[in-house]
């Protein structure tokens, strides 16, 4: 028996029932997925997301804040949140992963001096609360560079196989040329979809 | 049963977001933080932050509500599930609330706020100034051209007009040195008072073209004479930037003569092609400037400006300007010491007058009408006076000008009586547009933003006419 008293405090409201409410009321049939798409500053989020909504890639700055884009794909929304990965920047980072569903990793996988510190950053995500039990998904990407390294290398490197509490994927990429993106994404919609479900 | 639960709650909070409680903290909340909101692709981080205190503010505002009206949350929810909420109309009303959740719909909001309040800024500048350069206008019919084709031409266009401006400056410095006239004014102002000579110009040159040859025979002794009266009208005029600049630039033109003309149209008609203003600047200059040299300089102002003070009526403002043109520079130049000794004292009379005039203007506007006549012996002139005073009347500000300006007026004419009036009035009319024009660079700052806005507003690419805001840059 739980006694209900009322009012209770408005941020359950917001966090649970409005939200709810919200959804409701914008009518769509699609499932939304909010996607979390973060990484060291140089490492191609920004050219992934424009790579996901088929936009251009050649005219791609420094992210001083954050882009969002929204991808249709397996009958779902894909709200993806690009947050600039400047070092500055990182500390904004866990503002942005509150209800998030997926974090979408960005690797430069021909930065190898910068791999201790990507692989930093991932713990301390990992380790959000926020982020308990979301499913990731590493994009190892620039392999259209020579001295890329190979998934496989990274996710060695990255100790994914210690992680016990989630879904995780490494997916071998080329923003640029799009090669192994769509890999990726299927990845997600069928692990979303299976987890939704 | 629970449907008309649902009805009723659906219609309350419906009513609540639509009333003050609700409208005037959110409204507040948007003017407030809608600034740093452009429309730029990437959004910046203290979007988030300022998304974070809207929800703040809903979840209280909500709170409040609920607990005022003594509904529930699952009320609230199923009230807002109900099909009665989902239909479109009431969507709309929803927005806001959708905004705490929708990031993409916040920034949206945010972002047409932002607009709203940008226009609006500029809606009250036009107000204030009148009319918003014509550019503003035609950008709303011109719209064809890309953003980006539409900023490369305006940097051509403002490149171009840097150089032109150089290149004036340039000219106007050595002509200045030989005329050996040491006043410097301010030379961004110059333009504009060519354009209004070109301007004004056009209906005088017939009357004037004949003076315009006796420039040569004063030519010699003027130079002379130059060096003593320049410094002299400045001090006169000290209080008008304009006069003094308007003079200076006459005398100057008046030296360079037709080779400058002939610069001059090489120079204006690079840009503005179509202009027509420009084209009858360079067109009409000399025969303005000739006066300038006249040999009887009061004998041949007077006329001159009876002759179009009586034409008035017909073409007021741009045949006073060119009265005041010539009434101007005239006899500065070419009177003699005694002469500008009468002068002054004149000018003490027209001061007189003119306190009186105002004096009158502030007791009565109508008897000032009536009086105004008795003091200024000429029918023509009369006219002209009611229409000063009363401009002046009405506008405060017109009426300071009107007095710097009488300080500068009386030179010019060489009977005391007739020829004030009009002087003041020209220089009355003269003086807003020279503001206006000044007011016209700052507009054009705005304007540009306004392009950019509505651009945003209307979705549509658009191409202002750059020949006018060329033109408006020019002058």
């Amino acid at each position: 028996m739980v006694f209900r008293v009322l009012p209770r405090p408005y941020h359950s409201f917001i966090q649970q029932g409005l939200l709810s409410v919200i959804e409701k009321l914008k009518g769509s049939t699609e499932q939304e997925v909010r996607i979390v798409l973060l990484g060291l500053d140089n490492a191609g989020k920004t050219t992934l997301l424009k790579s996901l909504a088929s936009e251009d890639v050649n005219t791609i700055t420094p992210t001083q804040g954050f882009n969002i884009k929204s991808v249709a794909s397996h009958g779902m929304k894909l709200n993806v949140w690009d947050i600039g990965g400047q070092r500055k920047i990182r500390p904004f980072w866990k503002k942005y992963l509150e209800h998030t569903d997926l974090l979408i990793y960005v690797i430069d996988s021909a930065d190898k001096k910068r791999f201790e510190e990507t692989g930093l950053e991932l713990s301390e995500l990992i380790d959000e609360e926020n982020l308990k039990g979301v499913p990731v998904l590493i994009f190892a990407n620039k392999q259209d560079l020579a001295t890329a390294s190979p998934a496989s290398e990274i996710a060695e490197g990255l100790n994914l196989h210690t992680y016990r509490d989630r879904e995780w994927q490494i997916q071998a990429c080329s923003a640029v040329s799009g090669e192994g993106v769509q890999d990726g994404m299927n990845w997600i919609c069928n692990n979303i979809v299976n987890k939704k479900k | 049963m629970a449907e008309d639960d649902c009805e009723w709650v659906v219609e309350s909070i419906v009513g609540y977001l639509g009333s003050p409680e609700w409208v005037i903290p959110v409204t507040d909340f948007m003017e407030m933080k809608c600034t740093v909101f452009d429309d730029e692709d990437e959004n910046k981080l203290s979007y988030t932050e300022i998304h974070l205190q809207y929800k703040k503010l809903v979840e209280k505002l909500l709170d409040n509500y609920m607990q005022e009206v003594g509904i529930n949350e699952q009320q609230f929810l199923d009230a807002c599930t109900s099909p009665i909420a989902k239909s479109k109309t009431l969507q709309s009303v929803f927005m806001p609330v959708l905004a705490t959740d929708d990031f993409q719909i916040f920034r949206s909001l945010m972002v047409q706020k932002n607009m709203e309040l940008q226009l609006q800024a500029l809606r009250v500048i036009k107000e204030r100034n009148g009319v918003l350069p014509e550019c503003l206008t035609d950008g709303v019919d011109v719209m064809t051209e890309l953003q980006q084709q539409e900023m490369k031409i305006l940097q051509e266009v403002l490149r171009k007009s840097k150089e032109e401006y150089d290149e004036e400056m340039s000219r106007r410095l050595r002509l200045e040195e030989e005329v050996g006239s040491s006043s410097s004014s301010s030379c961004s102002d110059k333009p504009l008072v060519q354009s209004s000579e070109a301007q004004n110009a056009t209906p005088a040159p017939s009357q004037q073209s004949d003076t315009s040859k006796a420039k040569a025979k004063g030519k010699g002794d003027n130079s002379s004479t130059n060096g003593h009266h320049t410094p002299l009208v400045n001090g006169n005029t000290l209080v008008n930037g304009k006069s003094v600049k308007k003079q200076e630039g006459k005398t100057a033109a008046a030296e360079a003569g037709d080779e400058r003309s002939a610069a001059k149209s090489g120079s204006t008609a690079k840009p503005t092609a179509g202009c027509g203003s420009n084209s009858v600047e360079s067109r009409v200059l000399p025969a303005v400037r000739a006066p300038v040299k006249s040999a009887e300089p009061s004998v041949s102002l007077s006329p001159d400006s009876k002759e179009q003070s009586s034409s008035l009526n017909a073409a007021e403002s741009l045949l006073e300007e060119a009265h005041r043109e010539a009434g101007f520079s005239k006899p500065y130049t070419e009177l003699s010491a005694s002469q500008q000794e009468q002068l002054q004292q004149r000018a003490v009379y027209l001061r007189q007058q003119r306190d009186k005039l105002h004096a009158l203007k502030k007791e009565h506007q109508k008897t000032k009408q009536a009086t105004a006549p008795e003091e200024t012996p000429t029918t023509t002139t009369t006219t002209t006076t009611t229409t000063t005073t009363t401009t002046a009347a009405t506008t405060p500000e017109v009426v300071g000008q009107s007095q710097r300006n009488g300080a500068c007026t009386p030179p010019p004419p060489p009977l005391p009586l007739p020829t004030p009036p009009p002087a003041q009035h020209s220089a009355n009319s003269s003086k807003p547009k020279e503001i206006s024009a000044e007011e016209r660079k700052k507009l054009q700052k705005r304007k540009h933003l306004a392009d950019k806005l509505k651009e945003e507003v209307i979705k549509k690419p658009f191409n202002c006419c750059l020949l006018h805001r060329k033109k408006v840059y020019l002058s």
